[in-house]
């Protein structure tokens, strides 16, 4: 499984403007596998992400919207992805100008392996 | 001097546009040319400028001045819709499309169209008496065809371009002191808008609804069909979220946050700040086209933006 990961990040990882991809541990935000450019604060991140991930996931299904697929934040400079159904999440940092719609695929395969 | 500076304008232009056909000289060679009544050359122009910048809004905007000048509504209405796409938020296709629609009967529409527009500028006055029109034409619900279009106002003077060589109108005379400044309008005297209205141009297809929420968790303005889902209750659970959002970006020196885009197993929602104090909510079909949310959301965060300035 754990080579499973490490592939998955390192395919993310690979795609144009991807800053960063991890594997994150989803009820403590730890980072279970990563790969990271300099100046992407990981553990940070990680944790950061995985608390909001839980935070939106429970208000979608408290308003009947359905469990949460994944997430995308929008920023001045980038994106930040987590996608994910059980324990893991991948979190993808990526660059404005990044191919969003190729990470937000690979996101997608990444949640079914990781459900 | 200042006609002989006009022609030698006009000169420069021309021989822009002849040295490099994706100069955008053609732009005021071609309002040049409008003004002086040589519509063909100027929507010639126009239109092998626009296959080179095909994003150019000034030049759609006065493509669809010249097509109106035609006679041809359709056409323009085509050139104003392309500028709203472009640019969510321009005056001036907002009140030609509101025009064009109010002359062919589609009061609804108009009324959508110049609702906004007004309030972009509270104080065109053409654009508040067509509103004043649409809204009596719209809420009458009569089966019977709208009045003739001599009952609309006159086109605004801004549709007619004025020669670059002419002096800068006068200031306006000061206003008296027992009158109250235009600016100071209150809301209740401007023409009043209906607050679920106002995203209606973006709903429709596989965007449900949008809703302007407040840091309460309280709906300003906007709708939302949805059935599969309580939209209400999203609101008011998200506050947390959209706190955390902010954060997780700025440590991964993102940036401000721009917005927030959720896959759910019923519907994608597209979060959004549309002022400080307040967030934009989109839900759209569980199939829509994530790019096709997130340039809903850019068009709703403008309008959303226009309506908490003039009536928050």
């Amino acid at each position: 499984m754990s080579d499973e990961l490490t592939a998955v990040v390192e395919r993310v990882s690979r795609i144009d403007g991807v800053r960063g991809a991890l594997i994150v541990e989803a009820s403590a935000g730890v980072p279970v596998v990563a790969e990271l450019t300099e100046g992407v604060a990981g553990d940070a991140v990680a944790a950061l992400a995985a608390s909001l991930y839980r935070r939106a996931s429970t208000a979608t299904s408290a308003a009947t919207f359905g469990g949460l697929r994944s997430l995308q934040l929008e920023a001045e400079d980038g994106h930040v992805i987590v996608a994910g159904a059980g324990d893991l999440l991948l979190v993808v940092v990526a660059e404005r100008a990044a191919q969003l719609g190729l990470v937000r695929l690979e996101a997608a395969r990444a949640a079914e392996l990781l459900a | 001097m200042k006609v002989k500076t006009a022609v030698a304008d006009l000169q420069r232009w021309s021989e822009d546009v002849a040295r490099d056909p994706g100069s955008l000289s053609f732009l005021p060679l071609a309002r040049a040319y409008r003004r002086q009544g040589r519509p063909d050359a100027a929507q010639r122009l126009c239109l092998r400028g626009l296959e080179r910048h095909p994003e150019n809004v000034e030049a759609h905007d006065l493509l669809a001045l010249l097509y109106l000048d035609a006679g041809d509504r359709k056409r323009a209405a085509d050139e104003w819709s392309m500028v709203l796409r472009l640019d969510p938020a321009n005056f001036e296709a907002l009140r030609g499309l509101g025009f064009c629609f109010l002359e062919d009967g589609e009061a609804g529409r108009a009324r959508q169209h110049l609702e906004r527009a007004s309030l972009i500028r509270p104080d065109d006055g053409a654009v508040r008496e067509a509103l004043r029109l649409a809204t009596e034409r719209d809420g009458g619900g009569s089966s019977t065809p709208p009045a003739a279009s001599t009952t609309l106002p006159p086109p605004p003077a801004a549709l007619i371009e004025p020669e670059p060589w002419m002096e800068s109108p006068a200031p306006p005379a000061p206003v008296a002191a027992s009158e109250p400044a235009p600016a100071a309008r209150a809301p209740h005297q401007q023409t009043p808008v209906d607050p679920a209205r106002i995203f209606d141009h973006v709903i429709g297809g596989p965007v449900l609804g949008a809703l302007l929420v407040d840091t309460r968790g309280l709906v300003l303005a906007g709708r939302m069909d949805v059935t599969s889902g309580d939209v209400e209750a999203l609101s008011a659970l998200l506050g947390g979220a959209i706190d955390e959002a902010r954060r997780t970006v700025l440590l991964a020196h993102l940036g401000e946050w721009r917005g927030m885009l959720l896959d759910t197993g019923n519907a994608m929602l597209h979060i959004a700040p549309a002022t400080a104090e307040a967030v934009i909510l989109i839900a759209a079909r569980r199939d829509a086209p994530a790019g096709w949310v997130l340039r809903n959301a850019q068009n709703a965060q403008a309008v959303a933006a226009q309506f908490l300035e003039a009536y928050a």
